[in-house]
């Protein structure tokens, strides 16, 4: 229970920082394009600034959006799986997707079309986000089927 | 000797109270119960139009609000912070009658819309001869960040505020859309043949400026320009205005994401406008008028913006391009939307929001 607990937490903790890593990106690579000086350590600090700023200073703390998408996607994984025979890493990995798609695709609902999270406003940028997802729902699906062997 | 602290801290306080509300000026209220007021244009001390964002056109006339609104407004998209927005009269509305009008423009039968400036010839209780000038182009879906303010050049051109539609912003940057842009046009609504960018093949003609967020304010003082915009969670502006010029927004700024994020790392950058003030954190600059008037012989010469965090007036005094004091006034009554100057020397507030007055603010 305790190691699951630990896991949950961890594939929020690396889903949040997929998010943050992908909204610094879609920023620094449109600065690139409009011909702005941006180095590998603006490139860094930024992002490591970000992990500080959208998690504590922003208008809503993203680990918790995440936190609560990836509790209710999980929770709803768990109780499909009581009925499909199907492996919890891809479970959890489709799972942890919608829950940030769905996070992408709700939040703006609640403030008039407005995209809050600005890496999300594209289709690429929605599918990196939602891979990114995935590969937050894989790691927790994994380490339960580790547990099971 | 704790009498004597105690007697201390009275006078202290005393003091405090007395000269806090040793204050020049008095409130005044014209009207109450306004749905969302956010432009006003004044027509002499006691006629007053001003519009409601929820698509209303209202006239204070002989002192005294109209119970019904002035009828031909064109449909507005009243969502988010779009509605009926900006207002002003022809330089020579005396003799013409003549009204510009900004807001949001739902574009028929699709979920997009747009900012849209029409003028008008108002009769006794209508709009007539209206005039499509101006539509951003392209539309937008989200209904924010609009501009939507309006000023005239001494030339008689009018310049339009044009927001960068919060989900665009980047497009700001860009010379091919009217996102994050002050427009000029004449007043027929055709493009003036001196504009910026009229020979330039791969930018759109009407645009006057660029690279701007969401400009709330904009006046016309002696042949300069300033103008406010809301910054993100920081970094609301004060800039002059000028033709051709970049003002740098997305690419430089001084604010942050309401998510936190860092939007840029860059606050300046060559062939980029630096603001004249900016401030951090935000006060959400809205209307600013430019203090003329004998009522106030201290304040005369300075720019007003209001603001609607926390809610109040920012008197600014500027030199050109320098910012000399900034005092913050009339912090009492709310969220204010808009302020302008009267012809007697007072100072009309509209406050904000579903149950929003108009102020007049007059000396003792």
């Amino acid at each position: 229970m305790t190691i699951n607990i630990v896991n949950l937490i961890v594939s929020i903790l690396i889903a949040t920082c997929l998010v943050i890593l992908q909204e610094t990106m879609s920023n620094m690579f449109w600065l690139i394009s409009v011909d702005m000086p941006v180095s590998i350590s603006n490139f860094i600090s930024t992002y490591f600034a970000n992990i500080l700023a959208m998690n504590f200073s922003g208008a809503i703390p993203l680990v918790a959006l995440v936190a609560v998408a990836f509790l209710i996607a999980f929770l709803v994984a768990k109780i499909l799986l009581n009925w499909l025979d199907v492996p919890k890493t891809y479970a959890y990995g489709v799972a942890g997707a919608l829950a940030i798609l769905s996070l992408v695709l709700l939040m703006p609902l609640a403030f008039y079309n407005l995209d809050i999270l600005a890496g999300g406003r594209s289709v690429l940028g929605k599918s990196i986000l939602t891979a990114f997802g995935l590969i937050s729902g894989i790691y927790f699906g994994r380490t339960l089927e580790k547990r099971i062997i | 000797m704790i009498k004597k602290i105690g007697l201390f801290i009275f006078g202290i306080a005393f003091a405090y109270s007395f000269f806090a509300n040793d204050r020049t000026y008095k409130y005044e209220v014209i009207a109450e119960d306004l749905s969302h007021p956010w432009g006003v244009a004044v027509i002499n001390r006691d006629n007053i139009l001003f519009t409601e964002l929820s698509g209303q056109l209202r006239l204070i006339e002989n002192g005294v609000l109209k119970p019904e609104p002035i009828k031909g407004v064109p449909e507005v998209l009243f969502a988010g912070q779009g509605g009926l927005s900006g207002i002003i009269l022809d330089p020579s509305f005396e003799e013409n009658r003549k009204i510009y009008l900004a807001f949001s423009s739902p574009d028929s039968g699709q979920k997009t819309n747009t900012l849209e400036v029409i003028s008008a010839k108002l009769s006794s209780n209508s709009l007539d001869e209206i005039t499509s000038l101006f539509k951003a182009s392209p539309s937008r879906r989200t209904a924010a960040h609009y501009g939507a303010r309006m000023a005239f050049l001494d030339d008689g051109t009018l310049l339009i505020t044009s927001g960068d539609g919060f989900n665009y912003r980047e497009q700001a940057q860009y010379l091919d859309n009217h996102f994050g842009k002050i427009i000029r046009i004449n007043t027929d609504g055709t493009i003036p043949s001196d504009n910026p960018f009229v020979s330039n093949n791969d930018a759109l003609p009407e645009i006057w400026s660029y690279g701007h967020r969401n400009l709330q304010g904009i006046v016309v003082v002696d042949g300069i320009v300033y103008e406010n915009e809301h910054g993100p969670m920081g970094g609301d502006e004060l800039n002059i205005a000028q033709a051709s010029k970049n003002y740098g927004w997305p690419a430089i700024t001084y604010g942050k994401d309401y998510s936190g994020a860092t939007i840029s790392p860059f606050t300046k950058k060559d062939g980029m406008e630096q603001p004249i003030k900016y401030w951090v954190p935000s006060i959400a600059p809205s209307g600013m008028t430019f203090y003329e008037g004998k009522m106030f012989p201290e304040w005369r010469g300075s720019l007003f913006i209001s603001a609607l965090v926390p809610g109040d007036v920012r008197r600014i005094e500027v030199d050109k391009d320098k910012v000399k004091k900034e005092e913050i006034l009339f912090d009492d009554v709310g969220r204010i939307r808009d302020i302008v100057s009267s012809p007697d020397g007072s100072l009309i507030l509209a406050t904000d929001g579903p149950n929003g007055k108009l102020i007049r603010v007059v000396n003792k």
